[in-house]
């Protein structure tokens, strides 16, 4: 089938998308050279400042969540495609207040790759930056084998929580030691019903046909091992919610936060029923949920499914969390 | 013999157009196991190699061209492949002489440094199903190949080729693809055919040079 998207040419799609944020969000962020989205708020900050990378194509996700309170610069790649080391070295330098950055990264070969060779050229340039991995889709690996997990949505909320820290004078160490412990408290897992097209090719990521959805689907479509008959709201919840309990772990008592990511096709009527039932699902086993995120956050162009994020948290992520923010795409 | 500063660019230029007429099969095989651009990145990391090559000075060596070649890359926004093909290149500056000819001993290096730059940052092995299953086995036949240049870049290719057929067999361990594990048997590894492409077109740059 011939892809029905409203684009005009295939090698301007992350050009044109960003120069539509800056004419939309002006006010927010700056978008420079090399693809770099800059927070308006980057420039009086003398605190620790935060970084990270990755392509386009999930908006809102990643340039969405640039603002005060959130990320001072994401570099964007292309499509899907991580951006190349030079442009990253170009935003933490950029960034850098005298306080040091906290560069996150999500878990994916070319983000890592890319961010591995940002932290020599940082190393060599004498810039203080620490680099944290989010890395818990639990679909593809055990936690004991986290080199292998994927990074999904489940950094967005870590966004704010480690620009609340960093607002409130912590040094780059403290910063990046909680993002890490974020990091480690929380689990991901996605469930597509329907593949997106690629955008510049206008290939499908693969077919999952009428009847059949794969819980594990990572974020570009690439498969996860949990193909199955399309079942209803609430169990589908009971299947990945338990998967996720278990691997965080969670327990009577405990207090989530729980995300539900829709990946692009998936309607907000959908993901507040599935939210709904994740709450509930939770309730049931003695865990109350205090801080949600539901809505499109990183999405996957027209894919229709959602990622489940379940965090364990405690006063200090609550404290963090409940401070204002005002990004593009994320308002407290 | 020597291989001069000339072979090499035109080596690499048909190195390069190989890879861009392999687009669209190279993004049909990422479309079943990776992100359905691989194509569209080849093209724009080659694209940067020709324009590199094709603006370089007059008073460069061999060395300055394959540094130039990385830089080139290093600012293209295009995933893995561009690190991977930075470093490449890098590690091929990194074993290329200061001068405009080279022997056909320090041409052999020149590759054995690239594969060994590479290998650091990428760690994959032979049947890890990625752009190595074809390098090694090219940089390997280059070096163990008869004298004469036209030999050596034969002998790559045709090993670059089977190692890249090869791939068929495994189960990808590295990249996106890793994650589809055993149902990636039976499709090539679209990182190890632009591989397979680029040495296939460096023979192609040598006879039209010839």
């Amino acid at each position: 089938m011939k892809m029905k998207k409203f684009l005009n040419d295939p090698n301007t799609l992350t050009a044109e998308m960003l120069e539509g944020l800056a004419l939309a969000h002006g006010n927010i962020v700056d978008v420079l050279p090399g693809n770099l989205v800059v927070s308006k708020a980057l420039k009086d900050a003398g605190r620790v400042t935060i970084v990270t990378l990755g392509g386009t194509g999930h908006e809102p996700a990643l340039s969405g969540f640039v603002g005060d309170g959130m990320l001072d610069i994401a570099v964007a790649g292309d499509v899907f495609a991580a951006p190349n080391p030079q442009s990253c070295f170009e935003a933490i330098k950029l960034a850098d207040k005298g306080k040091g950055v906290l560069f996150l990264v999500l878990n994916h070969a070319g983000d890592m790759l890319t961010g591995n060779m940002t932290m020599k050229m940082c190393k060599q340039a004498g810039l203080n930056v620490r680099k944290v991995v989010t890395q818990e889709d639990i679909s593809n690996a055990p936690r004991s084998n986290a080199d292998d997990r994927r990074g999904l949505a489940g950094a967005v909320p870590l966004y704010h929580i480690a620009a609340a820290a960093a607002k409130e004078g912590r040094s780059l160490d403290e910063v990046a030691d909680l993002s890490q412990r974020y990091a480690d408290s929380m689990a991901t897992i996605a469930v597509a019903v329907r593949c997106a097209t690629h955008p510049a090719s206008g290939a499908s990521f693969g077919d999952l046909g009428d009847e059949d959805m794969e819980i594990g689907m990572g974020q570009h479509g690439e498969g996860g091992g949990g193909r199955q008959p399309m079942k209803t709201a609430r169990e589908t919840i009971a299947i990945m919610a338990n998967a996720l309990v278990k691997d965080i772990p969670l327990q009577k008592g405990d207090r989530a936060f729980v995300m539900v990511n829709g990946s692009g096709a998936t309607t907000l009527m959908e993901q507040l029923i599935l939210y709904k039932d994740c709450v509930r699902y939770l309730e049931s086993l003695g865990i109350e949920v205090v801080a949600n995120m539901v809505g499109e956050i990183l999405t996957v162009q027209e894919q229709a499914g959602f990622q489940l994020n379940i965090a364990k948290w405690n006063d200090e992520f609550l404290r963090f969390w409940n401070t204002p923010a005002r990004t593009i795409a994320f308002n407290k | 013999m020597t291989v001069t500063l000339r072979q090499m660019k035109q080596m690499l230029l048909g190195g390069a157009d190989c890879v861009i007429s392999a687009r669209d099969e190279l993004t049909d095989i990422d479309s079943r196991f990776g992100d359905a651009d691989h194509g569209i990145t080849m093209e724009k990391i080659m694209t940067a190699l020709k324009n590199a090559v094709r603006s370089f000075g007059e008073d460069g060596t061999i060395k300055d061209l394959m540094s130039g070649i990385s830089m080139a890359v290093m600012t293209i926004n295009g995933g893995s492949a561009v690190p991977l093909w930075t470093t490449l290149f890098d590690g091929l500056a990194e074993g290329a002489p200061d001068r405009i000819e080279m022997s056909e001993e320090e041409f052999r290096s020149m590759f054995r440094s690239g594969y060994e730059t590479l290998f650091e940052i990428s760690r994959a092995k032979k049947g890890d199903k990625t752009m190595m299953d074809a390098l090694e086995p090219a940089v390997d036949a280059l070096c163990a190949a008869a004298e004469g240049l036209a030999d050596m870049i034969k002998a790559s290719a045709g090993a670059a080729e089977a190692g890249a057929r090869e791939t068929a067999n495994f189960a990808a361990r590295f990249g996106r693809a890793k994650n589809y594990g055993e149902r990636s048997i039976g499709t090539p590894d679209a990182g190890a055919m632009s591989m397979r492409y680029f040495f296939q077109g460096l023979l192609e740059g040598l006879k039209k040079d010839q």
